[in-house]
């Protein structure tokens, strides 16, 4: 029996410009051996050949540097957002249009539950909803015995029924900011903020921490990344304590796992030097499929919630200035104390004040401790203009462009955030490739949904939910923005070397694809179908 | 059997302004309470190797039943960590990290019915506060801090508060300014500052109150409709730190009350109140126990 597995695909796009195209590709010890034709392998030996993929693409395993492994286990909630959308079983979820669906949909789901078990949902967003306000009398519709909560898509606010109401306590007597009141002076059932939503969130049992580091959420998350082809991807705020270790390990190591993940230490907050010294102790406890050491910063909010810090003229609707979660002081000092003991950074930036501000910090650690090698990334980066993308690529620092803000979010940036002319240049991916900096592209999942060949179709085409085209002179090519999906992204998380291109040597990770991304029409690059990944050789199919 | 409500003091504050070293003189404080405290770290916490009970992981046990511990990277769930803990400590204290909105945590306890507002104390360093307030970047939000304040406690200010300084936290915020420094040299501890002074809800009482402090007890057999009760502390003299307590009701159990500063919280009672009982502390220099009677007695 031979150890060499050689696979035949309809087409395999390589990203390798050697050899851009291929149609077979021979597997050895979940490496990559050879990449060519049926005999590309034969001088190693005897091989297996495995057609099953035969009517297949296969493009290297995509890469999703951005996002949150919450995106998994958020799907033991029930699902209420706007748009369809699909569970980590692949089974898809019907957008509701208006708030009657929300009702009709989970009175239906209402009905699969146990006596007593409190009804919890996620993903709803009352931007896209004109008129009424979600309110507990409409949840109320669904349920007057068990608790109903539904988290919204931004996890700033939710909406809950009397029932979860009264189990909170609150009634008219009820003092606290976050618990909004009609006019007559009783809960209407939105909360806003923690603070609000913590005493609902205790009694029903919506436990933020069971969504990810759990053996199940891990799991989860893992199929998410499978059906959207997606072999690396981050877990880019991992709130993992040291206990959390195990079980990450024991779920990566398991050959049934179809992901190879990346946990990025949040370390807002905490101090830089013991934080440095954490990440250097997780990075030696790196495996095949779990890459730990490098840590996330956060500077500022966000855009679509004012929160982000932006350079003058501001917000159009002359909204303060947004907030700062580390101050300039802190992000400088935990930058040069990263820097200083070779932790590589991700740093949050929306705004173009906090992008500033990253870049200012960088570039003063550079000064103290060079690493021309450092690689730090810049996550989100949606103000940036050619001006700071030509610094990043002065001090090495790469991108990371949430291209999907355009379709979700991009007519409210052009009417309600920093108006038409800079929406139309926001998330910049044109401005970046030709200031020759390293870009990826990103969901941020759970906040959109995960699956990078959405992502590059945003970068690509830059059409809003609206039908327009948001800012044309930004778009980059099919290629370039698969290019962004796969090596791209591969580069920020230092794995450029390993993953990322199918060429011999490299580890055999495949996205295995139902067309060819290169020759649909670019419009219809989202709709490619995901039919699952390889990773280090072995199949896993949706 | 229901636990006590939880108290929470935040504390808030820029870098440097001095949050640590009064955690570490709280916790070193001789006030019979079971304190515990969450930091973001134990970077600066120094907590004399003798008072050390033990020290595992996140957690640090005193020999005087104080507990420090990091809060992780979800505050809100090590919050209803500490209200599952049985027995609850006496008093949780946050300290928040330094450019955050420390009022998004301490809303958490006026919702939160297992918890009661122990007030948001905000250290103002005086040599750097103005220069900080005026940043163009972080200006608000260090201006945000003091507004939300119910305590502002002035640490660095050597020869006294300067004058600008009060007046410019006194535009912002008409929370009492407590000169720290003055308060070290006088030797006064800060738990009456931070805690308030005597637990009556546990029938615990603190180290004796510092000259320094005025400290009033009542106990009494007021019935008051929430209504009432609301106004009545409304008129409280400004002086006032705090004020806590039980109030009977007409109907129901009765009312638990917190004052700090110039918020006012009153909750229902866990437990049907028998005798109104209400304890208030404020600086010796600005109020007296008869200027704190009258107001109470006044019809």
């Amino acid at each position: 029996m031979t150890d060499i597995t050689v696979f035949k695909a309809r087409k395999i796009i390589t990203m390798d410009p050697n050899r851009p195209e291929a149609s077979h590709v021979a597997v050895r010890d979940g490496r990559i051996l050879a990449v060519g034709g049926a005999d590309c392998a034969d001088a190693w030996g005897a091989v297996r050949h495995d057609d099953s993929l035969k009517d297949a693409v296969l493009m290297p395993g995509l890469v999703e540097g951005h996002a949150h492994m919450m995106a998994g286990a958020m799907w033991d909630f029930a699902y209420a957002g706007f748009h369809d959308r699909m569970d980590p079983k692949g089974k898809w979820w019907k957008g509701k249009p208006d708030l009657a669906a929300v009702v009709r949909d989970l009175s239906d789901y209402e009905k699969t539950l146990a006596p007593g078990q409190p009804l919890l949902g996620w993903g709803l967003d009352p931007i896209f909803f004109a008129g009424e306000r979600l309110s507990r009398k409409h949840l109320d519709q669904i349920s007057t015995d068990r608790p109903v909560a539904i988290m919204f898509s931004n996890f700033h606010l939710m909406c809950v029924n009397s029932k979860a109401l009264e189990m909170a306590g609150y009634d008219r007597a009820t003092n606290a900011e976050g618990v909004v009141k009609d006019a007559k002076g009783d809960p209407t059932g939105e909360l806003q903020e923690m603070a609000a939503m913590f005493p609902v969130m205790r009694r029903v049992g919506m436990d933020f921490r069971g969504l990810s580091q759990t053996d199940g959420a891990i799991r989860s998350y893992g199929e998410v990344c499978m059906r959207a082809g997606v072999t690396t991807v981050t877990d880019l705020y991992s709130q993992m304590e040291d206990a959390d270790l195990a079980t990450l390990v024991a779920v990566t190591d398991d050959a049934d796992f179809p992901a190879r993940l990346v946990p990025v230490l949040g370390v807002a907050g905490t101090d830089p030097a013991q934080a440095s010294a954490r990440a250097l102790a997780l990075k030696a406890q790196s495996r095949d499929k779990l890459r730990l050491g490098a840590v996330k910063l956060m500077t500022d909010g966000s855009i679509q919630g004012w929160t982000a810090r932006v350079k003058w003229p501001g917000y159009v609707g002359g909204q303060a200035n947004g907030i700062w979660n580390m101050s300039p002081e802190e992000i400088h000092r935990m930058v040069a104390q990263m820097q200083a003991a070779g932790v590589q950074m991700h740093i949050h930036v929306n705004g173009d004040e906090a992008s500033s501000v990253a870049i200012d910090a960088i570039s003063a650690a550079t000064r103290t401790h060079p690493w021309p090698d450092a690689r730090h990334v810049l996550q989100h980066c949606q103000l940036m203009g050619p001006d700071q993308f030509s610094r990043c690529v002065e001090l090495g620092i790469c991108t990371n462009i949430f291209s999907n803000h355009i379709w979700y979010f991009g007519d409210q940036h052009a009417a309600l955030t920093v108006g038409e002319d800079r929406a139309c240049r926001m998330n910049a991916a044109r401005a970046a490739l030709d200031a020759g900096v390293h870009v990826a592209l990103h969901s941020d999942a759970p906040v959109t949904p995960l699956g990078p060949l959405f992502t590059a179709w945003c970068a690509v085409n830059r059409q809003t939910m609206s039908g327009r085209t948001l800012g044309a002179a930004q778009c980059i090519t099919v290629p370039e923005a698969l290019y962004a999906i796969t090596l791209g992204a591969a580069f920020t998380l230092k794995m450029d070397h390993e993953i990322g291109s199918i060429e011999t040597g490299k580890r055999a990770d495949f996205a295995i694809l139902g067309d060819d991304p290169l020759g649909v029409d670019p419009m219809a690059l989202k709709d490619v179908p995901v039919l699952g990944t390889v990773l280090d050789g072995r199949v896993h199919l949706a | 059997m229901n636990q006590p409500r939880l108290p929470l003091t935040v504390i808030g504050g820029y870098l440097g302004a001095g949050k640590t070293t009064l955690l570490n003189r709280l916790l070193r404080e001789d006030h019979g309470q079971r304190i515990m405290v969450m930091v973001n770290d134990f970077g600066a916490i120094n907590i004399d190797a003798d008072l050390i009970d033990r020290a595992d992981g996140d957690t640090i046990t005193l020999t005087n039943g104080c507990v420090c511990c990091t809060m992780g990277a979800d505050l809100f769930m090590a919050m209803g960590d500490a209200l599952d803990r049985h027995p609850r400590p006496d008093h949780l204290v946050i300290e928040a990290s330094g450019i955050a909105d420390p009022a998004r945590i301490a809303t958490a306890a006026r919702a939160e019915p297992d918890m009661a507002y122990g007030g948001i104390a905000v250290v103002v360093d005086a040599l750097n506060w103005p220069a900080l307030a005026d940043d163009p970047q972080i200006g608000a939000q260090i201006r945000g801090q003091v507004a939300v304040a119910d305590l502002l406690l002035v640490s660095k200010a050597e020869d006294g508060l300067p004058g600008g300084l009060v007046a410019r936290l006194a535009a912002l915020s008409a929370a009492p300014q407590i000169d720290l420094a003055a308060s070290t040299a006088e030797g006064a501890s800060l738990a009456p500052l931070l805690l308030g002074g005597i637990a009556p809800l546990q029938g615990k009482q603190d180290g004796a109150l510092h000259p320094a402090y005025t400290g009033w007890s009542h106990e009494g057999d007021a019935v008051m409709e929430r209504e009432d009760l609301s106004r009545r502390l409304a008129t409280a003299p400004p002086a006032i730190y705090r004020i806590k307590g039980l109030v009977r009701a007409p109907a129901g159990p009765g009312w638990e009350v917190q004052v700090v500063g110039r918020s006012v919280e009153i909750k229902p009672a866990l437990a049907p109140v028998i005798k109104t009982r209400l304890v208030a502390i404020g600086p010796a220099s600005t109020v007296s126990r008869a200027d704190v009677s009258r107001w109470w007695h006044a019809a």
